[in-house]
């Protein structure tokens, strides 16, 4: 039985029944708002274990409500429900502060596995980005940060200094795609943001050291056109 | 139609001549007032000569070179008669005096033709500066025209204005179009389009007509017919400017028209996309639903069974609206590739998988050559690709029958086939099969459909280079391919 507190916002009202129907049924609590302005009322007054909020709203857009609730609220986990296919505004919703996106119509296993991974972030005891000497591990591959070494299956694998950084990165945020130019800022430089072609040739080199078949990777998952994921739960 | 004209110039000429007249006969008073005067006062005869010439340069200036050589004939005579020794007769007693009756002569005729000379080009170029003008002033007109409204109706109004022509007709050949202006009857007015028909440029002094054929570059694009005073010149220059006013018009219908078509596009596929994302939602709410009911695990079987059958086909109504977006999206005229390494065997499964109920009780057979260097390709648009390749497979062969797939990959090259054993496409039809809209006579009569799926596939296929076809037989069944060069790495 799954619990915790759920804030629902979208405009339409079918989506909002069905979704509460399920989730309660899940063990979720839901709470319901249909526009972003009274979304924020309710995340000022309550404290939420997740937020799924609606790209495509009338009024006060999904992105904006998205920014907006990032500011009263740093550490909400938000999942953005897109129904556009628009690579543009997944990456958008994300450079606004949202941890995932997930694109109607979904399934309700894959959607109650995404809003799990996001609660996990955010327990503060998990969350990896505040001590980043922890030693990160999703299944067999683990990462030390301090002696920089990365094991799969206990063997360590040889990485450059640029493919260590790239994994770290990307297994600080395990389970949340991390939009390209947010992976070249951090690995790269700052000056860096538009050079797609380092990345993939980099993360082909990585998953021909850390996958078992490259061509099918288990780990290191491509978001089309977003970025990248690496999975956190096998 | 000349009637009126043909009277006219005999008067205009008759005119002419009463003037000549008018003005030899005023010369002539003058030579004799003077005559008298110098005879009277007893001027010398060097005197006289000098009066005569001043009298002749000064005919000559004002009224031209004739006038001026039948008054300096007739200052000769009364030099000869009057001053000449002996006096009162024409002949004359000294030899010396014939030199002075020469050299008066000859000098009266080299300042009369050197004055009119001059006055004649200065009123030359006041003539070509009145000219100009008005060319100028027509051009400055034409740039003013209402490009909504038709060229020839403008412009027929504005020569005639301008050049102050009793008649003047256009025919516009691209919109078919005659325009008139003046006292022509409509059978007068046909004179500009047989001139554009016969393409003939004519100059009538004896109807005062002037026809010329308006081109753009070498090609005629209509002719222009002009009653009035017109110098040939300058109705070249009308011709010409007449061409750039037919011509700008034209390319601005094109360009709107042009702009009108992109708007009716980008409209349709506005309506599809909202159309599209307007079936999304309720498809989220069932999908949500019956997802929700199989997670419960407190159904029945029957239950289980009907809410799997609401579960599925809500995925496949979304799989159509994806499809349905995208070929909305490829339908504007630009394609933009979103590359990215793709492996064809994953795809290919992933798409058999995602097509299993379109593809029931036909056995699949792979046949997949991959090499290691991965492929650069829209993944969207490739399983797109294979999917209405798969789709139209299923659609058009007998149940039970097998569909092959077959992928060959070289260095530079993707080859993909799918063979169905349906019925064979006749030979007019291959071609066409890939048009949009465009839908064989077997298939229009067995088959649903839209004929629009392979127009979509050709479009995507071309976007990377690459091509499409179809081979038929009654033995081996019917394959459609599609090669495409490996794209090098590019976007993302």
């Amino acid at each position: 039985m799954e619990s915790g507190l759920i804030l629902i916002v979208d405009d339409e009202t079918s989506i909002r029944r069905a979704l509460h129907t399920t989730l309660c049924k899940l063990g979720f609590k839901t709470v319901e708002a249909a526009r972003g302005e009274e979304a924020l009322s309710l995340v000022r007054a309550n404290t939420f274990d997740a937020v799924l909020l609606d790209i495509n709203m009338p009024g006060m857009s999904g992105i904006e409500t998205c920014r907006s609730i990032r500011v009263i609220s740093p550490r909400i986990p938000i999942l953005m429900l897109t129904v556009r296919d628009s690579e543009d505004d997944k990456v958008e919703a994300l450079d606004a502060g949202a941890d995932d996106y997930i694109t109607k119509p979904f399934q309700l296993r894959e959607l109650t596995a995404r809003i799990r991974a996001a609660m996990r972030w955010a327990k503060p005891a998990n969350s990896q980005s505040d001590e980043p000497m922890l030693v990160l591990q999703v299944g067999d591959i683990e990462l030390d940060p301090v002696r920089r070494t990365v094991k799969k299956a206990n063997r360590l694998v040889h990485l450059t200094p640029k493919e260590f950084e790239l994994t770290r990165h990307l297994m600080t945020y395990a389970g949340r795609p991390v939009p390209h130019s947010r992976l070249l800022t951090a690995v790269w430089g700052p000056e860096y943001g538009k050079e797609l072609e380092y990345l993939r040739t980099f993360m082909h080199q990585l998953r021909r050291k850390l996958e078992d078949d490259p061509a099918n990777p288990q780990y290191l998952l491509t978001d089309a056109h977003v970025g990248y994921r690496f999975v956190d739960e096998l | 139609m000349t009637s009126r004209l043909t009277m006219a110039i005999p008067l205009t000429e008759q005119r002419s001549w009463i003037r000549l007249l008018e003005q030899c006969g005023i010369g002539c008073a003058v030579i004799a007032a003077l005559t008298f005067i110098c005879y009277k006062l007893q001027f010398p005869i060097a005197t006289v000569g000098f009066i005569y010439l001043l009298a002749i340069v000064v005919a000559s200036l004002v009224y031209g070179i004739w006038q001026a050589i039948l008054i300096s004939l007739v200052a000769l005579s009364c030099l000869n008669f009057f001053f000449i020794p002996p006096k009162w007769s024409f002949a004359v007693a000294d030899e010396r005096d014939w030199i002075a009756l020469v050299s008066f002569q000859v000098c009266a005729l080299v300042v009369s033709r050197l004055s009119s000379r001059e006055q004649k080009m200065a009123r030359d170029a006041n003539y070509q500066r009145i000219q100009m003008k008005k060319l100028y002033e027509l051009s400055r007109g034409i740039l003013l025209f209402d490009l909504h409204q038709p060229p020839g109706l403008q412009l027929v109004h504005l020569i005639r204005r301008i050049f102050l022509a009793d008649d003047v007709a256009i025919f516009d050949a691209n919109l078919a179009r005659l325009d008139h202006e003046g006292h022509w009857s409509t059978e007068e007015q046909q004179i500009a389009k047989t001139a554009y028909l016969a393409d003939t440029n004519e100059d009538d002094r004896e109807i005062y007509t002037t026809q010329r054929v308006i081109r753009s570059g070498s090609t005629a694009i209509g002719a222009i017919a002009i009653r009035g005073e017109i110098d040939p010149l300058i109705a070249n220059s009308i011709a010409s400017l007449a061409a750039i006013a037919l011509e700008r018009h034209r390319s601005y219908e094109k360009e709107s028209r042009a702009e009108s078509a992109q708007q009716a596009e980008q409209l349709r596929v506005a309506v599809l996309d909202s159309l599209a994302h307007a079936f999304k939602t309720p498809l989220t709410a069932i999908c949500t639903a019956s997802s929700g009911l199989l997670e419960m695990g407190t159904l029945d079987e029957t239950g289980l069974e009907l809410a799997e059958l609401i579960d599925e086909e809500s995925i496949a109504l979304n799989q159509l609206c994806t499809r349905l977006l995208q070929t909305a999206k490829l339908e504007t005229s630009s394609v933009t590739l979103r590359t990215e390494p793709v492996v064809m065997s994953n795809l290919v499964k992933d798409v058999v998988s995602g097509l299993s109920t379109a593809l029931e009780g036909h056995p699949i057979e792979l046949a997949i050559e991959e090499q290691d260097t991965p492929l650069q390709a829209d993944r969207e648009l490739l399983k797109m690709i294979l999917t209405q390749y798969l789709d139209n497979a299923a659609k058009y062969s007998a149940p039970e029958t097998p569909i092959g797939i077959a992928v060959r990959e070289s260095k530079s090259e993707l080859l993909l086939s799918v063979c169905n054993r349906g019925s064979v496409i006749q030979m007019q039809d291959r071609e066409r099969v890939f048009e949009r809209f465009y839908r064989g006579a077997e298939a229009r009569k067995h088959v649903p459909g839209t004929g629009v799926g392979l127009s979509i596939v050709k479009k995507a296929v071309e976007a990377h280079r690459g091509h499409v076809w179809v081979i038929s037989t009654e033995e081996e069944g019917t394959t459609f391919f599609l090669s495409m060069p490996k794209l090098q790495a590019g976007g993302c």
